[in-house]
């Protein structure tokens, strides 16, 4: 028979399981036996019956299906309730004896099971530890007992057989290696190991200065309207968080009321504050400048001063040259135009034009040796009789072809024929407007000219045709002072330049194209590029703006290299080369390659500074010019002289 | 062995006392020395150091007699610039802005005005000379050159013939060594060679339909002249021409190139490509190299045989204005005269590249044009209408070693 349970569990020692033997009360009743063994009961746990009796019938666990309250009203109402346990391996329950309840109590005080056990007996000694003169057997000793082992003997010839085949090796060496490791081995040094690489010291308190002092020099402490001002500040705002007091000595300082509030404040700093590293991109300053090449590889450009062209007594406001490069043309205030021969600087012509001259142009066709000079309201249309005797008759003979047509034609302006007094200057055309002008420029096939009127009507541009001594005005309406105009050097294109904006019109569709906006405040000039698609826009506030018209129709770049206003701007006809003049007396040539990859921005370099003119009345360099075939640079002046720079 | 710190001055007083112990009526000469073939211009170890000559060997060194200063011997004024002269033994031909070329003798005494051009006169050359009458020659800005016929004799000049063809201005004029020809060289990007010697016979010329013809008399001055042939190839306007030998033509030009050419055939032979546009050009037979002044400050040497293109042997820099002209001396293989828009006349001597031998300072503007006589007459002209003649003692006698 197993041991109760609850036995079994509270003490394994053998001889009280022997002891306790429980015998079921209601054996006699029923026939309740454990025929399954000593096995776990949880297995029949779900089950109504625990093994099988010899007729293979169920063996039923007695039913229990009492409720809580009966349960309770027995706990009441047995006596025997305390004594009464369930034996689970039959799942009956049992009365204990008395002298169950008896051992129990025992048991669980601690004191062995049986009444009768006296733990305390003395002890008698089987053996004595004292030796005895007689042994306690007399056998004497074995054979093999002094007798080699045979079976050792054949043990170590194994052995040694073994080594001396080289099976085992006697001595072994020693492995050195040590046992431990370097854990970190393999670890990347440059790995953040989490916390202990992130750690970032709390930012330091600030010590404290003169006015935390309780004694602080006087003016450390606030004056009355200081500390009036001090209050009326946010707190926030406040330079200092206290007001500095003074106190006789350290005695009288009295608790320092915000002591505990201001401690709370600095742990809530220390860990409310989310501390990171600051990851600091260490740029050097010039990784940051755009890679520009350098100056001296962009060859060729103007670098120093050739020739001065000495003759004009006034300033002298405007150049232009022939499209060969021989002769170069320039305009005064002293109110002459002179001609002169680029390669000597000699002036080869002069001509009395009667007044200020503000502009004058040679007509870019190479076939035609004609000057447009503006003088106060009239434009002169002059033949200089330079260059090939071939050219200057032939475009005498053209101007004289001219048969005035029939009927008479409205025309804004008045174009008159030369007196032959005039005639013998060199003037062939007058071309008489109403009121005083301030540019003229040619179409580049030298047909075409346009005027600008310093008037604020409508009236500002004249478009002139010289073969047919029309005059037309393309605008309805005026969009403000215009500055200056310009022919698209292939496509019929116009821009004029008001204050702000260059308006780029279509001759033949009639319409606006384009509205550049140029940032700056007062435009002065204008120059476009030879390839047609690219523009700039010299300012009054010493701005150089750079138009791709590809690419928008605001500046591409805004170049503030001059110190002071901007009078003209140059682009040259075949070196990737650009020159704006002004007043502080410089003049900047300057890199400007248009790539004909439509992907690829322009490349403007600034490559020299060009000095040499005078400022003379806080003017410095009036006009600008490029050479049409060298890489040489004019710059006229207020300084009235006009000079070469190669 | 001669102390290291020792100067030009020191070198020269040593030969002359070791020349006055073995020879007593020795005169006091002044001498250049030379380290291989340097000119000495600086203490002798900054100059070894410069040359990256070793202390430790033995160096050698050449000495001659020190050049002698051109000595200045007429300023000839004119009316107008001077575009360009050319002398002979006994007279000057230059050409003026006024439109006129003139005949000075070499005192300086104005012999003869050449008026006819109706433009400025750009190049003048003698053709021929002999007692009784000189050919010589004027290109002007007209378009034309014309030569004239100078009878010495009776002192009058008149207009043989006038060479018409160029589109543009002539700049530059150049007669051949069998003085039957000469080259011209324009503004149109031409050059074109043409017969020197006077005919009576008139070349027909094709007329431009729309010329007037009334307009036409009245320029005409001489018989009209054709070209013999025309040389097209530049791209911008010739400055510059001279005749190599007889057949082999030799140009300069805007367009940065100079250009040789086979005067025959018309071919183009080689081309030397600088980079900057070129003023004037020289040859010199002895030593056969060009020398080319452009409009940078420098006058570069080149060698018209060789084919590789553009080979500047040596650059000769010292002026600080465009090098408007350059002249070989006739005589020494080593010198040339240079003129410049720094109004300095600089006469050099290749053997010292750094520094000139002489800066002749005279002139008060731009020099325009400069030559050297085989009697060794150093001319220049320039814008301040001022023509200097200087008297250069041609010393060729290199002694000693």
């Amino acid at each position: 028979l197993p041991p109760p349970p609850f036995l079994s569990s509270w003490h394994p020692g053998v001889r009280l399981l022997e002891m306790v033997k429980v015998k079921p009360l209601s054996a006699p009743l029923q026939d309740i036996r454990n025929t399954v063994g000593n096995i776990p009961m949880e297995w029949y746990q779900d089950f109504p019956h625990i093994g099988y009796n010899l007729d293979g019938k169920k063996i039923y666990k007695p039913i229990r299906n009492k409720d809580e309250l009966d349960m309770f009203l027995e706990k009441m109402e047995n006596p025997d309730y305390w004594r009464t346990v369930q034996d689970k391996m039959t799942g009956a329950d049992i009365k204990l004896t008395d002298e169950q309840v008896e051992l129990v109590q025992r048991l669980q005080k601690g004191q062995f099971g049986d009444v009768n056990f006296d733990p305390y007996e003395p002890a008698v000694d089987f053996f004595t530890h004292e030796v005895m003169i007689h042994p306690v057997t007399n056998r004497p000793a074995d054979k093999r007992s002094f007798i080699p082992s045979l079976i050792e003997k054949e043990k170590v010839s194994k052995l040694v057989h073994a080594i001396k085949m080289g099976w085992i090796k006697p001595r072994k060496p020693k492995d050195d290696t040590p046992t431990y490791y370097d854990l970190w081995a393999h670890e990347d040094p440059n790995s953040i190991l989490g916390r202990h690489k992130m750690h970032v010291p709390a930012p330091k308190m600030k010590l404290p200065g003169h006015e935390e002092s309780y004694n602080p020099p006087p003016e450390y402490l606030l004056s009355e309207e200081e500390k009036l001002a001090w209050e009326q500040q946010e707190p926030a705002e406040r330079k200092l968080n206290f007001v500095p007091q003074q106190f006789r000595c350290l005695r009288a300082v009295p608790a320092y009321p915000r002591f505990i509030h201001e401690r709370f404040e600095r742990c809530l700093d220390l860990y409310l504050c989310p501390r990171q590293r600051k990851m600091r991109v260490n740029v050097d300053p010039e990784d940051l400048i755009p890679k520009l090449p350098k100056p001296r590889d962009l060859q060729p450009f103007p670098t120093t001063q050739a020739l001065v062209y000495h003759g004009h007594s006034s300033l002298v406001r405007c150049l232009s040259i022939s499209p060969s490069g021989q002769w170069l043309v320039s305009g005064s205030d002293d109110g002459t135009v002179r001609f002169w021969e680029v390669c000597t600087a000699r002036c080869m012509k002069t001509l009395p034009a009667g007044g200020v001259v503000k502009s004058v142009a040679w007509n870019p066709n190479p076939t035609i040796c004609l000057v447009a000079i503006c003088v106060e309201q009239s434009v002169l249309l002059v033949n200089p009789c330079l260059g090939d005797k071939l050219l200057y008759g032939a475009t005498d003979q053209l101007l004289e072809s001219y048969k005035a047509p029939e009927e008479e034609r409205v025309q804004p302006v008045q174009w008159v024929t030369a007196t032959t007094e005039e005639h013998g200057k060199g003037i062939r055309l007058v071309i008489q407007h109403s009121k005083a002008l301030k540019q003229v420029t040619w179409h580049g096939k030298g047909d075409y000219f346009a005027s600008v009127v310093s008037d604020n009507s409508n009236m500002q541009v004249l478009i002139h045709q010289t073969s047919k001594r029309w005059s037309q005005n393309p605008f309805r309406k005026s969009k403000g002072l215009v500055q200056c105009v310009l022919f698209h050097p292939i496509r019929p294109y116009f821009f004029v330049a008001t204050q702000r904006y260059v308006r780029v019109y279509n001759l033949l569709k009639q319409e606006l194209t384009k509205k550049l906006m140029t940032n700056c405040k007062w435009v002065s000039s204008m120059a476009i590029h030879p390839g047609g698609d690219n523009i700039i826009c010299g300012s009054y506030d010493s701005k150089l703006a750079w138009f791709d018209l590809d690419l928008s129709t605001r500046p591409y770049q805004l170049l503030r290299h001059h110190k002071k206003a901007l009078r003209s701007v140059a682009f040259h006809k075949r070196y990737p080369l650009f020159a704006s003049g002004s007043d502080d007396g410089t003049v900047i040539v300057c890199h400007g390659m248009v790539y004909n990859d439509l992907l690829q921005n322009p490349l403007l370099v600034p490559v020299k500074v060009l000095k040499g003119h005078a400022l003379t009345l806080d003017l410095g360099v009036l006009d600008v010019l490029f050479h049409p075939t060298q890489p040489w640079v004019f710059s006229s002046g207020a300084d009235s002289t006009i000079r070469l720079y190669t | 062995s001669v102390p290291a710190a020792s100067e030009t001055t020191d070198l020269s007083h040593l030969i002359n006392k070791l020349l006055a112990a073995g020879d007593a009526d020795h005169k006091y000469v002044e001498f250049d020395f030379l380290i291989n073939g340097q000119f000495l211009r600086m203490p002798l170890v900054t100059h070894m150091e410069m040359e990256n000559i070793s202390t430790e060997e033995v160096v050698e060194i050449e000495y001659v007699e020190k050049y002698m200063a051109p000595q200045p011997e007429e300023c000839i004024f004119h009316d107008d610039w001077i575009s360009s002269v050319q002398a002979t033994e006994e007279w000057i031909l230059t050409g003026c802005y006024d439109q006129t070329a003139r005949i000075w003798s070499l005192e300086g005494k104005s012999i003869m005005t050449v008026a006819g051009h109706t433009e400025v006169v750009k190049d003048v050359a003698w053709v021929k000379q002999d007692s009784l009458s000189c050919l010589l020659l004027s290109a002007s800005m007209d378009q034309t050159v014309l030569l004239w016929e100078w009878n010495v004799e009776k002192n009058k000049v008149k207009a043989l013939h006038c060479c018409r063809g160029h589109a543009g201005s002539v700049d530059s004029i150049a007669v051949d060594c069998t003085r039957t020809k000469f080259c011209s060289g324009s503004w149109d990007k031409m050059l074109k060679i043409w017969s020197a010697v006077p005919t009576d016979e008139e070349d027909e010329m094709e007329e431009a339909a729309n010329r007037p013809r009334k307009k036409q008399k009245t320029e005409q001055l001489g018989l009209t002249r054709t070209p013999l042939a025309t040389l097209s190839g530049h791209t911008e306007a010739v400055s510059s021409v001279l005749w190599l030998d007889a057949e082999e033509v030799c140009s300069a030009s805007w367009d940065h190139t100079i250009k040789l050419w086979d005067a025959e055939t018309g071919d183009l032979k080689s081309t030397l490509t600088g980079n900057k546009v070129f003023n004037s050009v020289t040859y010199s037979p002895l030593c056969r190299r060009l020398a080319s002044g452009s409009t940078d400050r420098h006058i570069r040497l080149w060698d018209p045989r060789s084919k590789d293109g553009s080979l500047v042997l040596l650059s000769l820099t010292s002026h600080t204005g465009w090098v408007t002209s350059v002249k070989w001396s006739p005589a020494h293989e080593h010198q040339l005269i240079s003129g410049s828009l720094d109004n300095i006349v600089k006469l050099w001597d290749t053997r010292s590249c750094k520094a000139p031998l002489y800066d002749l300072a005279a002139h008060e503007d731009k020099v325009l044009c400069v030559d050297w006589t085989e009697a060794g007459l150093l001319l220049s002209g320039g814008a301040d209408n001022k023509l200097y003649c200087y008297r250069y003692p041609a010393t060729a006698s290199d002694i000693g070693a």
